[in-house]
């Protein structure tokens, strides 16, 4: 989306005034949240922080339309880096910000520990496998689950679902899990890189790891010049800046890495499926329709789906900011534009979320759960995810320009 | 003999200091004042993982429950030479005053005293009371760093056995054939058989209900609202009330042995009684061939 298109958007729709009003309405609500949330135990401190920090992370996905496909694609086809580069910054940042969590939290990487609830999952083909779905998924619905969900916030007609495929998909997943687990994961290592190479090893291989794919980008990008005019900085342009057009690659991609660190440093590494998963997994056990035990699940890390006890949940509570963040952002910004769903946008978020949520209930999550929080934490899950979700992205765009006319 | 009896004596009187600055019990004050003091160590067993590391009492070193109090593979509590290293590195010596407190009602931390109490270290011991949830409540200040020490040389005493009681002692009162009375802690639903763990917890024991002459007084009743045990005088009231006044030996069991600590902990350190501890509970004792129990519900396993 370039400059002219996002400030020609704002100014459609309601008047500014209406808008900005509207937007910190659904703000106060939100801060109002975490702060009837908030009690002095640790579990409300945790449920309101989780509010907050979901509704931070949802107002820089809006703000810096921070998709992992649609990023993807734009690199793909139209060979426009920003996005991507965006996603490797956040890579950067995190992978950096995390170190500096482990070396407190553990100053030396023992053999046989892991850093706490670090999203340090196994590795085996099930992964590469549910990687490859997902990203068949995100090409199908035309989004990563994360995307989904701050889409939510703008009225995207597919959204909604996708996030039921998604749903769907779990279940799927979860009938699927014990012969899979008892084949593959059971027996499948757990590499955690600073067991192998330390910390700095680590950090050192990630950074390279994330230069180089950056290098590849820019050498194969194709992009027009930067939208960065030479006007005068003055509240006015700075204001549009912020709250208007869409962020620079650099600046959201940070953003997401210090949430992430946040996130993981106060509650829990980022994710967005446990508590999709979790709906999922109570309705179909509710359903009878779910094995008796699920295998060794409670023992990996990821995206842990629970069945639920309690209404309200960190990761609930953090999907919940997530939205609204996103809805307040795209309100201020005049993105926020609901429409009807056709048949096929139904059609492809039911079709492309199932395949996404079985890939990442079988693979213990998704862009953000597994690709992000691995990375960041050191875990060759994460890259692997990349490797095979991007493979998957692109098998499925080929795909989908065959099957989908006009796609 | 007379040695053991002498060094027991001296033992008793030399770190019968430490206890008469602290007792079995420290509030969250006392501790505060004391954080800095260097012969004050104080040790975090929380069994939630990622507890400690975001954000622990300064200067508390982490006790893993799960590694480090037991040994997984012969279902025992730590051996003498992995938790005699563990506290050389935490610079624990015959001076320092030790203070437990975890996550989950100080469950595993009071399983973490009983087990300072049977390698010989219970004069030196005290609990946080109210523990971790508490502590938290008040909003008092935490740490996210991992503290280091100085190492200490001190060696641990043979284990002390008359705080533990085997899966044959228990029988031995359950048939009566030793008078003695048996406490089980867990909710009146699991000493009557009518589940088999509690809610969120593994069903481990293939058969529900309690062993026979056992009483159940559930642990809660002996904490206040806020997590802090009950007065001396309510605790004794309580057991009173069920029957148990310190005149007979006594042993308490759980599922795994760590609620039924915390019971042992009242009982033992704060009403004096002579107890000890079952850790095999009743995932050993509800699984035991040959061995009667109780079940008021009737609850078969697996059974319709």
């Amino acid at each position: 989306m370039t400059t002219t298109e996002t400030i020609a958007e704002a100014r459609v729709g309601h008047p500014f005034p209406a808008r900005a009003l509207a937007s910190a309405a659904v703000l106060a609500a939100l801060l109002a949240g975490a702060f009837v949330l908030y009690a002095p135990s640790a579990e409300a401190r945790a449920l309101s922080f989780s509010l907050l920090i979901g509704t931070l992370f949802g107002v820089v996905l809006q703000r810096s339309r921070f998709c992992f496909f649609c990023n993807f694609r734009d690199f793909y086809e139209k060979r426009e880096p920003r996005g991507v580069l965006a996603i490797l910054v956040a890579l950067a940042v995190g992978v950096a910000l995390y170190h500096v969590v482990f070396i407190t939290w553990m100053p030396v990487p023992i053999e046989g520990r892991l850093p706490p609830t670090a999203h340090v999952g196994p590795v085996s083909p099930v992964l590469a496998l549910a990687a490859l779905v997902f990203g068949l998924g995100m090409a199908v619905s035309g989004s990563c689950l994360s995307a989904h969900l701050y889409r939510l916030g703008e009225g995207s007609p597919t959204a909604p679902f996708a996030l039921l495929g998604a749903g769907i998909g779990f279940v799927a997943g979860f009938l699927t899990w014990n012969p899979l687990f008892l084949a593959v994961t059971a027996r499948s290592p757990i590499v955690w890189l600073p067991h192998a190479i330390g910390y700095s090893g680590t950090l050192v291989l990630s950074l390279a790891v994330i230069a180089i794919l950056a290098v590849v980008v820019l050498a194969l990008s194709r992009s027009g010049a930067s939208p960065a005019s030479a006007e005068p900085l003055s509240l006015r342009v700075v204001a549009r800046r912020v709250f208007v057009e869409r962020w620079p690659a650099a600046a959201g991609g940070a953003a997401v890495g210090v949430i992430a660190m946040l996130a993981y440093f106060r509650v829990a590494p980022l994710g967005v499926t446990a508590e999709l998963g979790s709906l999922a997994r109570t309705a179909a056990n509710g359903a009878g329709i779910l094995p008796e035990t699920l295998y060794g699940l409670d023992t990996l890390r990821g995206c842990a789906t629970v069945i639920k006890e309690t209404l309200l949940s960190n990761n609930g509570l953090f999907v919940l900011g997530l939205v609204g963040g996103s809805f307040a952002a795209a309100l201020l910004a005049g993105q926020f534009k609901p429409k009807w769903p056709t048949g096929s946008q139904a059609v492809r978020g039911l079709a492309g979320g199932a395949l996404m949520g079985w890939g990442a209930m079988t693979g213990l999550g998704c862009t953000v759960g597994v690709l992000l929080s691995g990375i960041h934490a050191g875990a060759l899950a994460g890259w692997v995810f990349l490797a095979f979700a991007t493979a998957g992205a692109a098998l499925g765009i080929s795909l989908m320009r065959r099957l989908v006319p006009g796609y | 003999m007379l040695k053991a009896v002498i060094a027991a004596a001296f033992a008793v009187c030399s770190s019968g200091a430490a206890l008469a600055q602290t007792g079995p019990l420290v509030s969250a004050d006392w501790l505060l004042e004391n954080l800095d003091d260097p012969n004050v160590r104080v040790f975090e067993v929380s069994v939630d993982r990622g507890v400690y590391e975001r954000g622990h009492i300064p200067g508390a070193v982490d006790l893993n429950w799960h590694t480090e109090l037991v040994d997984p593979i012969n279902r025992d509590i730590a051996s003498r030479e992995d938790f005699e290293a563990k506290l050389r590195a935490s610079g624990v010596t015959d001076e320092t005053t030790i203070v437990l407190y975890g996550d989950n009602n100080n469950w595993f931390a009071a399983w973490g005293a009983w087990v300072f109490h049977v390698y010989g270290l219970g004069d030196q011991v005290t609990l946080l009371d109210g523990g971790r949830r508490l502590w938290e409540a008040r909003g008092l200040p935490l740490d996210s760093a991992p503290p280091a020490f100085a190492a200490s040389t001190i060696t641990l005493q043979d284990r002390d056995l008359s705080l533990r009681a085997r899966l044959g002692d228990v029988l031995e009162v359950a048939e009566s054939r030793v008078d003695a009375h048996i406490v089980d802690i867990r909710s009146a639903d699991e000493f009557n058989g009518v589940i088999f763990a509690p809610e969120g917890v593994r069903e481990l024991s293939v058969r529900a209900g309690h062993v026979p002459n056992a009483i159940n007084v559930p642990w809660g009743r002996a904490v206040n609202e806020d997590g802090t045990y009950k007065s001396a005088d309510e605790l004794r009231a309580l057991y009173a009330e069920a029957g148990i006044d310190g005149s007979k030996p006594i042993i308490v069991y759980c599922r795994i042995g760590e609620r039924s600590s915390h019971t042992w902990y009242a009982l033992s350190q704060i009403l004096g009684y002579e107890v000890r501890n079952y850790d095999g509970s009743w995932t050993e004792y509800g699984n035991s061939v040959g061995v009667p129990i109780v079940n008021v519900a009737g609850t078969v396993w697996t059974g319709r």
